[in-house]
């Protein structure tokens, strides 16, 4: 969790806007630090989290959330955080074999032509037991669903437009319905105007998720070219009205990841320069 | 609730003729989704029905901000929570986008007089069902008579030009929204065709409050001109320089008076055309030899 | 002897042979050591070399166990090969597994062609094990007169090859015993032939059984991380060569748009899910440059973890640039990892390049000499004139009425001409195109720092700025000296 994006985001882990879709997305650069920013953050907010993990194995996510300060393996105990591992899951579907108990959830694998909709049957599974602990005394707030990352999604074959559907049935049914939040990522390589013309890209994915999302944060490398010491800028796009009544705006930042956690500061103003 | 201006998208809000399809096209620069509750929010005001067939936002988020009074006018048809029919409650999938269904959808609402059909948005059903299909079910609507007017949003950048452009081509008027300079201002572009055929073409700076009362802020295009072209008269560039490059009257009269040594003046023409008697003259008349031609090289040729 | 042992207390089979001092860092008995791996410094991660030391150095030290690195091929193949050969080689010698696959050549003749080690610090195989016994050393005539503390600790302290990363003599190719030594799984294709199955994978099916021949040796050999502790641990080394070309029946290389298109994509996939959860590290070549689709590019990029990109100056017009004379080729930085870390370990320099030497393959910093030339020039001169300027200050004040009068503008010319030379060589980075297009020339590097990351325009705004500034300056200075 890192305190300079929140109050940022005018956000804290006690209060913070619900039935909000948050759209990470990056260009020639890596967003993934931010998802890891939002599972910490939902976790403290003792939300019922729903984690679909596609690129990495959980260690990864564990030990970075470790050095956020949050225990995945703790809160998978506990029950609120229910994580898919895409990469665990894929592979008794590539490589088939006897005896393997496999999940439907990445039927997808087989023919990507079916779409999404068996992968959106886990999600509603894994999030609408949010109100009721099945076992244990502790309630959990607002579910909250993220997905690292959907162009993964692509890269497996699986359309742009059953993706587009895949994210509009989740915000339906976690953002509308149970008035929890969405949290995706997208990643896009090479050049805007490369994408320009392509019709089932990632950067017509970008597109379609930016008009169904309420709150945008793009990450992209400097203009200028490669810099150690400022690792690229986040530009955040609030596309609905705020509580304060101010209108869809647009703010920029430039960022440097640490170790454990990263900074944000305004153009220009990175500590390296000054 | 608008603006005493009386501007074309104002206008196209007010939704006076029947039979008319609005289009909003927007970008993912800027929604125009605001613009569109506010067509419905005014079409509520004039005590019109209105059915919204909603695939992009929730009832609430569609709701927020109309005014108690004109909301029993509204009908809501769910196509949000479940378009594809994944779930077994869905009240509208996508494949049910015909001019039967929606005919039906708004006969049964118990108000009688024809309702106004807002689509939000065009851009789900353009993926899903082709577009012929689609472009043949609005002209339906359009001429059917169940429905008095049909507006619809459309996310312009998710489609191929061709598809934008066929859809467009149906509509009466089409509203293309893009970001404007400051912060929660936006520039809107209006075509307009009337039944006559006349297409009208404007650019407007509108803003949209929380009541969602649009507030058109100028014509971009005439005052920025106008403003601009004072300014520009004003400033001499002669104004602040270190010599003079001005002549006061005197001087200007005195620049006038000298004749300069080259000018053909009257004095020197008389002079030259009637000189004074007992002058030196020079007469000359040509003779043969005169008659040589330098270009000829066989002048010199007895022939 | 028993010292060192405690250290590590009470996992003795897995004790390296290398920590036998007993000034050795306390290791957590749950790190598995394994010969020729070591743990990183930034996560702890378990690291193997690649067998290019400056590669590990890039690398982030190493190739972190359970990640993919991707090697674009230059368009000859001919060095991206030789990182792969290394890669293999550098198994051979620490005698870890390995797994060989192409569908070009035999994996047979990629084995034959391994480059040999330089012997002097590596020790065969099979005398590894000898130094085990303590009392040895002692029997022989010739042993050194060494301090007793050190006298019985194994000989092969000093010449393991249980060593992270060697050298190898690219011209001489490696002994048949040491080769024969190491265990190899081979996998070439037109050996197994592929049933078409009717399923809608998007896999093809040379993919897929890569892809399963490679789970049977790594759940048969127990590679396994969930797999019951085997006695000793090893590293699984996977090389597979040109993946995506026209030989694995792949369409990528072949059309603008492949009807496979996700095959290569989904196969990545498939072996990053294999490798996290087993003790193996793969190196994938893929020959990019056939590749058209840009974004199909990046996409199998973002699946590897590491991403290296070979330019070879064979038949480019930059082989006769006298710039890039001591350099094969150049070498681009396309993805390192983050694993287990919220930042990833970004390299100091993206200009690199690399050159093959006899005994050593290596790469460096490709940087423009002159820039930094007048960049040191002008804080020196600087430097100067301000102490000399000083100096004369205080103890001939008269001498410096002439001198300001010089120097104060000297310095401000100088400084106007390297700023411009600066500017000059920025633009012409700029415009000469591809190399340097959005990240790269140190100059950008130092003037996105400057300013921040500003666009271009300002960037060379600024510069003239700075310009006019000095010169404004200068004027002032002399103006002021002649009133002293």
């Amino acid at each position: 969790m890192f305190t300079e994006l929140n109050s940022i985001l005018n956000s804290t882990p006690d209060s913070f806007t619900q039935g909000e879709f948050i759209l990470l997305s990056d260009r020639q650069s890596d967003a993934s630090f931010l998802i890891h920013h939002f599972l910490s953050f939902y976790l403290r907010a003792r939300c019922k989290v729903c984690f679909l993990g596609l690129v990495q194995s959980f260690s990864h996510y564990s030990a970075v959330s470790q050095r956020l300060g949050v225990s995945l393996t703790q809160a998978k105990e506990k029950g609120q955080l229910v994580f898919f591992e895409g990469l665990k899951e894929s592979l008794s579907i590539l490589i088939p074999q006897e005896g393997n108990t496999e999940s439907q959830a990445m039927d997808f694998l087989r023919d990507p032509a079916v779409g999404l909709r068996s992968l959106y049957e886990f999600v509603v599974s894994s999030v609408s037991g949010a109100g009721r602990a099945p076992e244990g005394p502790e309630e959990w707030g607002p579910p909250v669903l993220l997905v690292d990352d959907l162009s993964v999604l692509l890269s497996l074959g699986v359309a742009a437009g059953a993706v587009l559907d895949f994210s509009h049935y989740c915000r339906a049914a976690v953002c509308s319905q149970l008035q929890g939040n969405v949290v995706m990522l997208v990643r896009c390589g090479g050049d805007e105007e490369e994408d320009e013309g392509d019709d089932e890209g990632s950067a017509w994915l970008l597109r379609g998720l930016t008009h169904q999302c309420s709150l945008a944060l793009h990450v992209q490398g400097l203009p200028t070219g490669y810099c150690r010491d400022i690792h690229g800028q986040v530009e955040v796009c609030w596309r609905r009205r705020r509580a304060d009544g101010q209108h869809t705006q647009t703010k920029l930042f430039q960022y440097k990841v640490h170790d454990k956690g990263a900074s944000f500061f305004a153009r220009g103003t990175s500590s390296a320069v000054l | 609730m608008l603006t005493s201006h009386c501007t074309m998208l104002s206008e196209l809000l007010q939704g006076n003729d029947s039979g008319g399809f609005l289009v909003i096209q927007d970008s993912c620069r800027y929604s125009g989704r605001d613009l569109l509750r506010s067509f419905i929010s005014s079409a509520l005001d004039r005590e019109e029905v209105v059915h919204v067939l909603c695939f992009e936002s929730s009832e609430e988020e569609l709701k927020d901000g109309l005014r108690a009074p004109g909301l029993q006018r509204l009908h809501f048809h769910n196509a949000y929570s479940d378009p594809l029919g994944w779930m077994d409650h869905s009240a509208f999938t996508v494949d049910k986008f015909s001019f039967e269904e929606l005919t039906h959808l708004v006969k049964q609402s118990p108000h009688s007089r024809p309702a106004t059909l807002v689509i939000d948005s065009l851009t789900w059903i353009l993926r899903h069902v082709s577009p012929p299909a689609v472009c043949k079910t609005l002209q339906q609507l359009k001429k059917g008579g169940a429905v008095r007017a049909v507006a619809a949003l459309l996310h312009a950048d998710m489609h191929q030009r061709g598809t934008v452009g066929s859809v467009c081509h149906l509509a009466t008027s089409v509203i293309t929204v893009s970001p404007g300079i400051k912060g929660d201002e936006a520039l809107a572009k209006i075509t307009k065709r009337s039944k006559s055929g006349k297409v009208l073409q404007d650019e407007e700076i509108f803003s949209i409050k929380e009541d969602l009362t649009v507030t058109i802020q100028n014509k971009p295009s005439h005052l920025g001109h106008k403003q601009a072209d004072p300014e520009e008269q004003q400033t001499d560039p002669t104004a602040n320089l270190t010599f003079n490059l001005r002549l006061s009257d005197t001087e200007r009269e005195a620049k006038e008076k000298l004749a300069l040594p080259f000018m053909f003046s009257k004095e020197k023409k008389t002079a030259l055309l009637h000189p004074n008697q007992g002058s030196g003259r020079i007469l000359y008349e040509p003779d043969a030899n005169d008659d040589f031609d330098q270009e000829d090289p066989d002048d010199d040729l007895d022939v | 002897m028993a010292a060192p042992m405690d250290g590590v207390g009470k996992h003795p089979a897995e004790l390296p042979p290398v920590n036998s001092t007993s000034f050795q860092k306390k290791t957590r008995s749950r790190l598995i050591s394994i010969p020729g791996t070591r743990p990183s410094v930034q996560n702890g991660q378990l690291l193997v070399s690649t067998g290019v030391t400056s590669l590990d150095y890039l690398l982030g030290g190493g190739l972190a166990v359970g990640t993919v690195l991707l090697i674009e091929e230059d368009r000859y193949d001919s060095y991206s090969r030789m990182i792969l050969k290394y890669f293999l080689a550098e198994g051979v010698v620490c005698q870890h597994k390995l797994f060989v696959a192409s569908a070009q050549d035999n994996p047979e003749d990629i084995l034959q062609e391994l480059p040999s080690p330089i012997l002097d610090d590596v020790a065969i195989p099979k005398v590894v094990e000898q130094p085990r016994l303590p009392c040895e050393p002692q029997d022989r005539l010739d042993a050194m007169k060494i301090a007793w503390r050190y006298q019985n600790l194994p000989k092969s302290a000093l010449a393991s090859s249980s060593r992270f990363g060697h050298y190898y003599d690219v011209s001489k190719t490696m002994e048949p015993e040491i080769r024969q030594a190491a265990k190899c799984h081979r996998f070439y294709l037109p050996d197994h032939p592929t049933q078409s199955s009717n399923t809608h994978s998007p896999m093809l099916e040379s993919y897929s059984a890569l892809l399963k021949s490679l789970e049977e040796v790594i759940h048969r050999e127990g590679f396994d991380v969930v797999a019951p502790m085997p006695k000793s641990r090893n590293i699984l080394r996977v090389g597979l060569h040109s993946l995506g070309s026209a030989l694995w029946g792949d369409d990528l290389s072949c059309h603008d748009n492949p009807r496979h298109r996700h095959a290569l994509t989904t196969f990545l996939y498939g072996l990053r899910a294999l490798l996290r959860s087993s003790l193996s590290v793969a190196v994938v070549t893929v020959p990019s440059h056939l590749i058209q689709d840009r974004a199909l590019m990046g996409s199998i990029t973002r699946l590897c973890d590491n991403a290296i990109a070979l330019e070879s100056f064979k038949g480019s017009e930059r082989e006769t640039n006298p710039l890039y004379k001591d350099y094969h080729g150049l070498l681009h930085v396309h993805q390192v990892p983050h694993l287990n870390s919220l930042a990833n370990q970004l390299p100091d320099h993206k200009d690199l390049a690399f050159k093959l030497k006899r005994k050593q393959f290596s790469i460096e910093v490709c940087w423009k000499p002159c820039i930094f030339m007048i960049l040191v020039v002008l804080l020196l001169l600087r430097l100067f004139f301000f102490f000399f300027f000083f100096f004369f200050f205080f103890y001939w004040s008269c001498f410096v009425r002439y001198f300001v009068l010089f120097s104060e503008p000297i310095s401000h010319i100088l400084s106007l001409f390297a700023i411009l030379c600066c500017l000059f060589l920025f633009s012409s980075q700029t415009l000469s195109g591809k190399s340097h297009k959005s990240d790269a020339s140190p100059t950008c590097a130092y003037f996105s720092l400057l300013l921040g990351g500003k666009n271009k325009s300002e960037v060379i705004d600024y510069c003239c700025c700075h310009v006019y500034y000095s010169v404004a300056l200068s004027v002032q200075c002399s103006e002021k000296s002649l009133f002293l």
